[in-house]
């Protein structure tokens, strides 16, 4: 994972820090996985792969397009309308004339576009971005009631099939975003993204362009959740126009486990994601262990208290030593 | 769907009539052969089975009484020799954690999974692959909408509508202002009673629609909507409200408000039922037997065991009104109190709905 070329030493002890820091999850990950391969041997092979990666690709996604916007000191309420409305739009344009590719462009453009008014007008009007995404969500998901009552639409079955059939497309895609997210840290923009979370005065006497990296970062998370709507109506063949709507929370709840602070500036993007893997593969290992729902809403906050608690813990412990 | 329907290109409806015919044929073939299997049946599994119960969320008080239902008929099917373990899981209303869940029970392998759907299209396709394993999928309350499935279990949304928009405008003598109350909005159930009741609303133009509501089906957010709704309009003759306990809230929200209450009617909530004989309302309820669950179970075991069931087993909507109701609150005792009081079931009213084509 480290695509980061500059070695100088004093990047490289902040680096070391920040995986420091990340230890204790990463061992609680591995742990489960290890799990669930014991409890679901299944899973090694390449269709029980690409079904689990399948499930959990459109959480990594839009855990990725609230912590873009955590790092850079914002938050978003809209993540799971943007699904939805991502997963109707598929749904109602697929069998137009522009066929796959029009959908697909469709998508991105809308979630490009409404990512970019919401940030302009956080950025601008210097409205804190919690109220804009609040209101934001309540239009959103009126738009997808608007476009599909009901759940319905169309997908064709192939685009089904490639994306979320027995292969590993998706798992291949994340990768994909993954890199382009990197090189994208590479760029100055994307490096104002964290400068601007982390210390905004600082970053703008350095010359970052806040309130563009602003726009552009609500533009990229925009496009994220509606491309992860996308993927939910491939892997479902449909759309339904609530269907994202606890990806809101879940997207807040991986990103933070992930390390990820309100404050912007603090986390990491694979601390991120590995957040969003613990919240998936919990929910396997869970029904394989056997509990009962009961149990398993005790288990799930144990998991995520202990998940943030452990890394702490390890801190402390490392200070004493 | 919609769309799906109005604007096929012409070479996906060749296609779509191509495979249609081919499966046609395949099942004249299979008809012709022998076996009267049902649906995703391949006779390979033995009893006793391991049944999956994916529930789309657990905490609902209707909910609760359903698994009730299902851990019920297990426990007489155990006992029986027929299934050795019951699953449960409960996707806490994401759509998208049951599908995760099925791909779990399909993994599993477990031999019937049982579904309310939290979408009605978001499960066909994890579905669709549990029936191609020859697992026994009877789907019941909320369901999907692909075909392979053994048997989808339910009442008719529309009748509901219907016999209650019906009641509603003779108790009326079909004019008269009043209020429409929903479940939440983009959920089929509540859209399906709401489309349902529309054929006898346009009928009787003479009743008036003030407003709609749309909220969950429990009593507090359907009293809040309708104490605004008093408020703004001092006239109001009847309510139709759709559904699980918004007939009590709007019951609460007319008594809190002094206001004389108006004909209305509703599910077979205890509350509701209750208010209804306290006040001496002019009532109508029909519901959504719990026990749909457990006959969800008994069909897939039978399914396993070879025998045929129907696709699709249409379960007639009990009606109550003034003669029956006392009937009901006879066995009040023995259900929640924000529960719902079901008719009585067994096992010859299992086999006969199973037998009806």
């Amino acid at each position: 994972m480290s695509a980061v070329s500059s070695s100088s030493w004093l990047y490289g002890a902040i680096q070391r820090r920040r995986n420091r820091g990340l230890g204790g999850l990463y061992l609680i990950v591995a742990a489960f996985l290890i799990l669930y391969a014991v409890l679901f041997p299944g899973i090694l092979s390449v269709g029980g792969f690409s079904k689990f990666t399948q499930n959990w690709f459109p959480l990594a996604l839009v855990t990725m397009a609230q912590a873009l916007l955590m790092l850079n000191g914002g938050i978003t309420l809209a993540i799971g309308p943007l699904v939805s409305l991502g997963a109707v739009i598929a749904a109602t344009t697929m069998d137009g004339v522009f066929g796959v590719p029009g959908g697909i462009v469709a998508v991105a453009l809308t979630g490009l576009a409404i990512g970019a008014v919401i940030g302009a007008i956080v950025a601008h009007l210097r409205l804190p971005a919690i109220i804009v995404t609040l209101a934001g969500s309540f239009i959103i998901t009126g738009v997808a009631l608007i476009l599909l009552p009901r759940p319905g639409g169309f997908i064709p079955g192939w685009l089904s099939n490639t994306l979320a059939g027995h292969t590993p497309v998706a798992f291949l895609l994340l990768v994909v975003v993954l890199v382009a997210w990197k090189a994208f840290l590479a760029t100055p923009l994307g490096l104002g993204i964290y400068a601007a979370g982390d210390n905004p005065v600082g970053a703008f006497r350095s010359g970052v362009p806040v309130e563009r990296a602003k726009v552009v970062a609500f533009a990229l998370s925009g496009l994220l959740a509606a491309l992860a709507g996308l993927f939910v109506a491939a892997q479902t063949g449909s759309g339904d126009p609530v269907i994202g709507t606890p990806f809101t929370l879940n997207s807040i709840a991986a990103a933070v486990l992930g390390g990820v602070g309100f404050l912007g500036g603090k986390g990491t993007m694979r601390g991120a994601i590995c957040g969003s893997l613990l919240l998936s593969v919990m929910i396997n290992v869970m029904f394989f262990l056997g509990f009962p729902p009961v149990a398993q809403y005790i288990a799930q906050g144990l998991i995520i208290v202990g998940a943030v608690a452990v890394p702490e813990l390890l801190k402390a412990w490392r200070a004493k030593r | 769907m919609k769309t799906f329907e109005n604007n096929p290109s012409a070479s996906l409806r060749s296609r779509l009539f191509a495979s249609a015919a081919v499966a046609m044929g395949l099942l004249a073939l299979s008809a012709g052969t022998a076996s009267a299997a049902a649906n995703c049946i391949k006779g390979d599994r033995k009893a006793p089975y391991t049944v999956g119960w994916a529930n789309i969320y657990s905490v609902p008080t209707w909910m609760k009484q359903t698994e009730g239902t299902i851990a019920a008929e297990v426990e007489q099917l155990k006992k029986a020799g027929l299934v050795k373990d019951l699953m449960i899981t409960d996707a806490q209303g994401n759509a998208q954690t049951q599908i995760q869940h099925i791909q779990s029970m399909i993994d599993a392998n477990v031999d019937a999974i049982v579904v309310i759907a939290g979408s009605s299209n978001a499960l066909d396709r994890v579905i669709s692959d549990a029936c191609d394993k020859g697992i026994a999928v009877v789907n019941f309350d909320s369901l999907v909408n692909t075909d392979k499935v053994t048997a989808k279990i339910n009442t008719d949304s529309s009748e509901w509508g219907a016999g209650a928009a019906k009641w509603l405008s003779d108790q009326l003598g079909g004019k008269g202002k009043i209020i429409v109350m929903n479940g939440p909005a983009g959920i089929s159930v509540s859209d399906d009673r709401r489309k349902g009741a529309q054929p006898v609303l346009d009928a009787n133009p003479g009743l008036e629609i003030i407003t709609e509501t749309n909220t969950e089906y429990n009593a507090a957010p359907a009293q809040e909507a309708m104490t605004s709704l008093l408020f703004a309009n001092p006239e109001i003759d009847g309510v139709l409200s759709l559904g699980g306990a918004l007939s009590a809230g709007s019951v609460m929200a007319f008594d809190r408000q002094g206001r004389e209450q108006v004909p209305i009617t509703g599910e077979n909530a205890r509350q509701f039922l209750e208010l209804w004989k306290e006040k001496g309302l002019k009532g109508w309820a029909t519901m959504q037997p719990n026990w749909l669950g457990a006959l969800s179970v008994y069909t897939a075991v039978q399914a396993l065991e070879g025998k045929d069931v129907p696709a699709f087993v249409k379960v007639p909507l009990p009606v109550i009104d003034d003669s029956t109701i006392d009937g009901y609150l006879a066995r009040a005792d023995k259900f929640p109190a924000d529960g719902y009081i079901y008719s009585d079931y067994d096992q010859a009213l299992f086999d006969k709905l199973l037998a009806q084509k």
